[in-house]
């Protein structure tokens, strides 16, 4: 808190100390919506997302499964804790917050099906129609 | 994933990445396996009598089949989940590579300063029209997109992404396209020894390796329209030690000398192309080739009945591989004579290779079909 009110107060200084190796801003992002009208397999689009969050919440699942899997086989191998251990634990808070920013990230991929929506309808770069597509290849 | 090969260019997985493809896998295995074949099922025992007890006969081509299956509920659900599956196999393989990006990039540029073969990239090449309309198999960005300087991405992800699509069944350095049409060659052509060969096309060469191995004393070209899957491909292929000279060319027009190549191919990019781009490309190939030069395209099966041809074409009108609908009724040696080659010089064939059912994403019968050349 207090070293934010410090720099409000001074301005920064002109010449940035050199630091050694600074990593870029904001890491390079690769998309994750491909372009291309997405059909629709259902009378109701509203169940074509719904079988999208599906699957993909069978797919997380499934990784916390795996994951749950190779915690208990690697404490069991290495007898650090029984299994009624871990169900009496309580996350202490730095184990909560870490818990609440993996759990944000989860609910984003399960509902990236929005926001795909989203970037179709209020995107800059809108996808062409099949038949725009078609009519490209066809010429 | 079973028998895939690591090397230096592919992406680290942590647990749960690795967990995210295992699972994407096992999903794209269990449609393949244990849904797909229902869609025929349901086909044969309600879709069809349905059509034939309406009009009085079965559905005429497969535009008619489309009309109906399409308002099915299995195939509904099918198709609904197999298209997702294709979005999750390149999620579960990105987010491992953009974690990656920077590391992998420096790696291949240190590669690139000791390579022994050569990278040209052409920043001023047009990508083409039916290479932008879409994303090709639904890959964020498809081939071409740099999401920062020196990109590699696109490649990265390809090449865990195309892995994942066959189940494995690519081979353990996604070499089977390439050994399918070697197998061809050795078989129709055993003596045939090209010095010069030139692969279309060639994505992250993964199929040009598999030539300039089996022809070490030939000197190896890939040519792609995509800068990101070009550099990773020099990389990867220097750091499976093998020699290849790739560079960025439209293969409507490239900037080889005329006749200067041997043998020059294509592995399954035939039907990424249009209508008007496919007999240029094999004219070019044609004037590419020497006196006595051969042609060879590997391409996709398009199905035999109705009911597989509109199967075969899920990924034409599912997964933005918009040009192969019209290559089932296309005449690919009629397409090469308008490219420029007379009707003795050319020929198609089907070849049958060994696939497992759970690698068979649409049909039970699966046999390439290859469009071969010779120049007289």
């Amino acid at each position: 808190m207090s070293a934010r009110k410090k720099s409000q107060r001074k301005p920064p200084p002109r010449k940035t100390p050199r630091r050694k190796a600074a990593a870029p801003a904001t890491p390079p992002r690769i998309a994750r919506v491909a372009k291309g009208k997405k059909p629709q397999y259902f009378s109701d689009p509203a169940i074509d997302k719904l079988l999208w969050m599906t699957i993909t919440l069978m797919e997380e699942l499934s990784v916390t499964r795996d994951r749950l899997d190779a915690v208990e086989r690697l404490l069991d191998r290495k007898r650090v804790l029984s299994r009624q251990s871990i169900e009496r634990y309580v996350p202490d808070a730095k184990t909560a917050a870490d818990r609440a920013a993996r759990r944000a990230a989860y609910v984003d991929r399960v509902l990236r099906a929005l926001q795909a929506e989203l970037e179709e309808t209020t995107g800059s770069d809108a996808p062409l129609t099949a038949e725009e597509v078609v009519s490209i290849v066809d010429s | 994933m079973q028998g895939f090969k690591h090397h230096a260019m592919l992406p680290e997985t942590t647990h749960d990445e690795q967990s995210r493809q295992d699972f994407v896998g096992a999903l794209r295995g269990h449609l393949s396996s244990r849904v797909m074949p229902g869609a025929y099922k349901v086909y044969a025992s309600k879709v069809e009598p349905a059509f034939k007890a309406k009009h009085g006969r079965a559905p005429a081509d497969q535009e008619e089949v489309r009309k109906v299956m399409t308002q099915d509920p299995f195939y509904q659900f099918w198709s609904a989940m197999q298209r997702r599956s294709q979005e999750m196999l390149w999620e579960s393989v990105i987010d491992p590579t953009e974690r990656q990006l920077p590391d992998l990039i420096d790696k291949a540029r240190k590669i690139g300063r000791k390579a022994r073969g050569k990278l040209r990239l052409d920043p001023k090449l047009e990508i083409p029209r039916y290479h932008r309309a879409a994303d090709i198999h639904l890959q964020p960005g498809g081939y071409h997109t740099d999401f920062t300087a020196d990109d590699i991405a696109a490649g990265a992800v390809y090449d865990k992404g195309i892995n994942l699509y066959m189940g494995g069944g690519l081979g353990a350095e996604n070499d089977l396209t390439g050994n399918t049409l070697l197998a061809y060659v050795r078989e129709k052509h055993p003596d045939f020894k090209p010095k010069r060969i030139l692969d279309i096309g060639c994505a992250i060469g993964n199929s040009t390796l598999v030539w300039a191995r089996a022809f070490p004393k030939a000197e190896v070209h890939g040519i792609d329209v995509g800068a990101p899957v070009l550099r990773y491909a020099h990389a990867r292929a220097e750091t499976l030690g093998v020699k290849v000279d790739f560079s960025q060319q439209n293969a409507e027009r490239t900037d080889f000398a005329e006749g200067s190549f041997d043998l020059v191919l294509s592995h399954i990019t035939l039907h990424e192309t249009s209508r008007s781009a496919l007999p240029r490309i094999l004219g070019e190939c044609r004037r590419l080739l020497r006196k006595g030069g051969m042609m060879l395209h590997l391409e996709i099966p398009r199905g035999r009945t109705a009911m597989e041809k509109f199967m075969h074409n899920w990924e034409a009108y599912n997964n933005n591989e918009t040009f192969s609908r019209f290559m089932t009724d296309i005449d690919l040696v009629a397409e090469a004579v308008k490219g420029g080659y007379s009707k003795d010089e050319v020929k198609t064939a089907d070849f049958v290779p060994q696939l497992d059912v759970a690698q068979m994403n649409y049909t039970e019968y699966f046999a390439w079909k290859i469009l071969e050349g010779v120049r007289r």
